[in-house]
């Protein structure tokens, strides 16, 4: 049952999947925000007299901002991408019901000014074979974003590792 | 100049960045969660955080990242330019822990007409690191500026 899993995993490697398109362009008030939480006074992000000297000539967006930007609404609801339906539907097929982030990977190509419009396509970038770990059985499985502007400009790559995995005590299939 | 950056040439390998540590409140939590547009319930919802078996609310992996930013252009100033971060997830951050942020440069290079360093950080709560990793950061030179 579960090495069938592996196997289904195994063949999303790579697959083409939809844009998604960002609900928000890049703007200066969703900038705010995000240093507001942070408190963050990186003055690229705030002062704009000090930013238009800059070498970009403008306010830009923090770069681990980029994430943010491609979460869809929580209403009216676009549902999730197609990737994490199919990854997290295949899982369950093995009794894999919980999900945690492991490890973050970004590079970082240009910024993101006030007015760019961020598009991403995620793909699945590698599985491993089941593994025991301290949570409970599970796949750890990478997932590749990659993030361009509207001119289609490489903005980030973006490696996301998930523990997909059976809680310990409510096993075994 | 209002605001400085650190050059290049200026930073030694293996030089410890200065700690800089934040009381993290319920608040914290949830305007990160809310900034960062994750508002999957585990980090604004105390009940449904206790009945998925954690004590209380927890900082959102977005937050952490902006953290990570934050506290490494704190240090380099704003004509660092983050190049690559890397981490990997450890204990969770409740409200009521103390983040405290550190930090050491590991290496300082060139790469063609870049000058580079590499950062290991490791952000620490009271059951342990919460988030550790590296990073690239290009700075300005004194050679040609």
């Amino acid at each position: 049952m579960s090495s069938s899993v592996y196997e289904e995993l195994k063949a999303m490697i790579g697959q083409d999947q939809p844009e998604i398109l960002a609900t928000d362009r890049v703007c200066k008030q969703m900038i705010r925000h995000w240093c507001e939480a942070m408190e963050d006074a990186n003055p690229l992000y705030s002062d704009e007299e000090y930013a238009r000297h800059s070498k970009y000539g403008s306010i830009i967006a923090p770069p681990p901002m980029i994430w943010s930007w491609v979460i869809p609404p929580l209403w009216p609801s676009t549902g999730r991408p197609r990737v994490w339906e199919e990854l997290l539907q295949t899982c369950a097929k093995g009794g894999f019901d919980q999900v945690i982030d492991t490890d973050v990977e970004m590079e970082f190509y240009r910024p993101l000014l006030p007015g760019d419009r961020v598009s991403a396509e995620t793909k699945v970038y590698s599985v491993t074979e089941e593994k025991q770990t301290y949570l409970g059985r599970g796949h750890f499985v990478t997932a590749e974003s990659t993030y361009r502007n509207e001119r289609k400009e490489l903005v980030c790559v973006q490696r996301v590792t998930l523990l997909i995995y059976r809680a310990r005590g409510s096993d075994e299939v | 100049m209002k605001y400085s950056s650190l050059y290049w040439e200026d930073v030694m390998a293996s030089q410890d960045l200065p700690t800089l540590s934040k009381e993290i409140t319920v608040t914290t939590i949830i305007i990160g969660a809310i900034a960062t547009r994750d508002l999957y319930p585990l980090h604004h919802d105390f009940r449904f955080a206790q009945k998925a078996g954690v004590r209380d609310i927890l900082m959102n992996n977005i937050t952490t990242g902006g953290f990570i930013g934050r506290y490494l252009t704190d240090w380099s100033g704003p004509e660092g330019e983050m190049r690559r971060m890397k981490f990997r997830l450890g204990m969770p951050c409740h409200p009521g822990d103390t983040l405290t942020m550190t930090g050491k440069v590991v290496k300082r290079y060139k790469d063609g007409d870049q000058h580079l360093v590499d950062i290991e950080y490791n952000f620490l709560v009271s059951e342990g690191s919460h988030c550790r990793g590296t990073a690239t950061i290009s700075m300005p030179s004194r050679v040609g500026a």
